[in-house]
């Protein structure tokens, strides 16, 4: 219970210490830092739809922060949710555009697709991190520009829109996320089922993490890797199987996105969500729970930062730079993490020298 | 007596607030606001022409103006940002590119009382039924008479030779350029004599609109095999071809650019005033989104209509000056641009037998 208080201190600190470092970088550009940030927050919460496009850039952000968290927990750095995410919005779109049952069905294959896409683009760099120690962060990174460049060909040569030479066709009604109860509830954000599988993965990790013996496993590989062999796990197995999940965790977010936040898939463009899951997991301090909050908090900046730029003279170039400033500050919560127990440490010592002087 | 002072305070201030926003209300001034494509507000192409325009006619006639950079490319993107500047009193909007098509659809149903400018694309549903809402003007040029003109003057100048030219992606407003190049080329050869030869290897499209060492590899190996100019009708991939052509002209090589969209001359700078851009295929962008913003203040703002703009409005043609073309063939462009302007002469916007 101490470690989850203090992990929640840590994080709160570090989104005011993001918050200010963004304040800092408004005034001096010369805006009141105080109605930007007024219209930072009204932008992503004053009407029911914006609510609902928090939500929807939140569901991007949570399953691809889940993916980096979920690696981070078995010792694993996964840059590659980018990738994963266009491989798995390259497997649910090819389902969504060519299987035809019904509805519920269709569904369930594009999601089901979508994860199977991703997991296989984790498991490449898993066995090759298991097998020739290959460092994931090399093999994931290449792994994000191979994705990159075969969405490149794929798609404008097997599912091109009519007149696009850049994006597949229009996924149908029939297979999209976005559902018409949502839609009117919202009044027409887009937000779509994709919350309820952003959710349901965050349930799903917190019970296979706290619940079972792969969760255990996997953590023990992640706090000492010898020591979990020593004790008869089968170390290679579980990396694997960690880059498995979290690559399917990051395709789920591709599926999410691509059909259900947009209405296809483009060439060109490698999925800047991949990266922000990274910020996203250690804000959240790889707890999933952590995880769905803090990209709920990324995506009320990222939505609210358009209604900002309109109604303040913050220009564009430097919003995204006040976005990326607090961003980055807020994944420095790590550190803040220590100089707190360090401040705790120095205190208790302090207070113990002092017992001691009181004795004498 | 202290309630009374108190009542008295709040009158006072709420009165205060009350005339305050009626003043602000009386002064206000109209808001036009625009919403970028992919790529930045200085891209020397597209958002670039259509912002300078907006500018321009916040110069002529006060306004307050805005632009918003979507954070990605999908139509969600697109709406969101439309969706912030109406909430922020933004009633005319401006949008470049046919990407905005379907945003635009929705958009203009969303928000009644709003006022759209599209450039380069109408609305449709995804379809490509054109469905021009009553607040929506669609804007369309005449890309193939800009081109014809570009051609023809490259044609005239340089005489003999080969051309080329370097397409970004394969849409309707890069191939009419393309085109309209070939048949201001072959309009040159059949009356006035020139001999420029155009191979279908030097027809190329690039397949984007910013890889520009791509837009550098192409253009290279076009001057390798002899092409003495290239017709650029590619975004960034265009800054490749106009680099390489510097590089080559610096060493003292004679190569040349036809740019594109805007008057390219000065990106074509390589040695003092001395650029490699023959002349330009240019797009009023500027001028249209003027007209529009014009046309509103006026009120007639031409709502439900598609427009082409042409030779015969001006919305196309190539550069007022153009330091390296001589007098006489900007004279005969000149003339080719009258006969257009007159009728007498058309450029076809489709494919025909012309290479790609």
């Amino acid at each position: 219970m101490k470690i989850k208080s203090n992990a929640l201190a840590m994080a709160l600190s570090a989104v005011l210490l993001g918050l200010i470092a963004g304040a800092v970088l408004m005034a001096a550009i010369g805006s009141n830092p105080f109605l930007g940030y007024t219209y930072l927050f009204r932008g992503g919460l004053m009407s029911i739809e914006r609510v609902g496009n928090t939500f929807a850039t939140a569901i991007t952000l949570t399953l691809t922060g889940l993916s980096v968290a979920f690696a981070f927990k078995t010792g694993l750095f996964n840059i590659g949710a980018s990738g994963q995410m266009l491989m798995g919005g390259l497997f649910a779109t090819i389902v969504a555009l060519t299987v035809s049952v019904p509805r519920p069905l269709l569904l369930l294959f594009t999601i089901l697709a979508g994860f199977a896409g991703g997991a296989v683009w984790g498991a490449v760099p898993g066995y090759l991190k298991a097998k020739f120690n290959v460092h994931e962060v090399v093999a994931t990174i290449m792994m994000n520009w191979i994705a990159y460049w075969i969405i490149y060909y794929v798609v404008p040569a097997y599912f091109k829109g009519a007149y696009l030479e850049t994006e597949s066709r229009i996924i149908p009604a029939a297979a999209s996320l976005k559902t018409p109860w949502l839609d009117s509830l919202f009044r027409g954000s887009y937000i779509n089922i994709g919350i309820f599988v952003a959710i349901a993965a965050v349930i799903v990790i917190q019970i296979i993490l706290k619940k079972t013996t792969l969760g255990y496993e996997l953590k023990a590989v992640g706090y000492n890797r010898d020591a979990a062999e020593y004790a008869g796990i089968r170390v290679n197995r579980n990396v694997i199987l960690s880059m498995v999940i979290a690559g399917g965790l990051a395709g789920l977010a591709g599926t999410t996105f691509y059909t259900g936040y947009a209405s296809n898939i483009q060439i060109g463009v490698l999925p800047n969500q991949g990266f922000d899951g990274i910020a996203v997991a250690l804000l959240g301090a790889t707890e999933p729970w952590g995880v769905f909050a803090s990209a709920l908090f990324f995506g009320l900046l990222h939505s609210g930062k358009g209604f900002m730029n309109a109604m303040t003279d913050i220009p564009p170039e430097i919003s995204d730079t006040i976005i990326a400033t607090i961003i980055y500050f807020t994944a420095t919560s790590v550190l803040l993490g220590r100089m707190w127990t360090f401040l705790g440490r120095l205190r208790r010592r302090r207070k113990d020298e002092s017992d001691k002087e009181v004795q004498k | 007596m202290k309630k009374v002072l108190g009542i008295l305070c709040i009158l006072i201030m709420t009165a205060g607030v009350l005339f305050a926003g009626a003043e602000a209300e009386g002064a206000a001034k109209m808001k036009v606001g625009m919403v970028t494509d992919a790529g930045t507000i200085d891209d020397k192409s597209f958002n670039q022409g259509t912002w300078e325009g907006v500018l321009w006619a916040a110069d002529d006639f006060n306004l307050d103006t805005k632009y918003l950079k979507p954070g990605g490319t999908t139509e969600a993107d697109y709406l969101k940002e439309i969706g912030n500047l109406y909430d922020a009193g933004y009633k005319l909007m401006v949008t470049p590119g046919f990407k905005f098509e379907t945003t635009i659809f929705k958009a203009q149903d969303r928000y009644k009382d709003a006022k759209f400018v599209l450039l380069d694309g109408y609305p449709h549903a995804g379809d490509w039924a054109p469905v021009v809402g009553d607040n929506t003007v669609s804007i369309f040029f005449a890309e193939q008479e800009s081109g014809f003109l570009a051609g023809l003057a490259a044609a005239l100048q340089l005489k003999s030779g080969a051309l080329g030219f370097v397409g970004g992606m394969e849409i309707p407003a890069v191939q009419k350029f393309n085109w309209g190049y070939q048949q201001g080329i072959k309009y040159a050869n059949e009356n006035y004599g020139t001999s420029i030869t155009m191979n279908p290897d030097n027809f190329i499209y690039q397949g984007t609109f910013d890889d520009v060492a791509a837009g550098q590899q192409i253009a290279a190996s076009m001057y390798d095999r002899g092409v003495k100019a290239v017709f650029a009708a590619a975004g960034g991939v265009g800054v490749g071809v106009i680099n390489e052509a510097k590089s080559r002209a610096a060493t003292g090589k004679s190569v040349w650019v036809i740019g594109v969209d805007v008057n390219q001359y000065a990106d074509g700078i390589y040695s003092g005033d001395k650029s490699i851009i023959l002349t330009s295929a240019m797009k009023k962008i500027d001028q249209s989104t003027y007209d529009m913003i014009k046309a509103e203040l006026d009120g007639n703002f031409p709502g439900g209509e598609i427009l082409t703009f042409d030779a015969s409005n001006n919305g196309i043609g190539i550069p007022a000056e153009n330091p390296n073309l001589d007098a006489d063939v900007e004279a005969k462009v000149a003339e080719a641009f009258a006969e257009m302007q007159s009728g007498e002469l058309v450029v076809a916007d489709i494919q025909g037998d012309l290479i790609k």
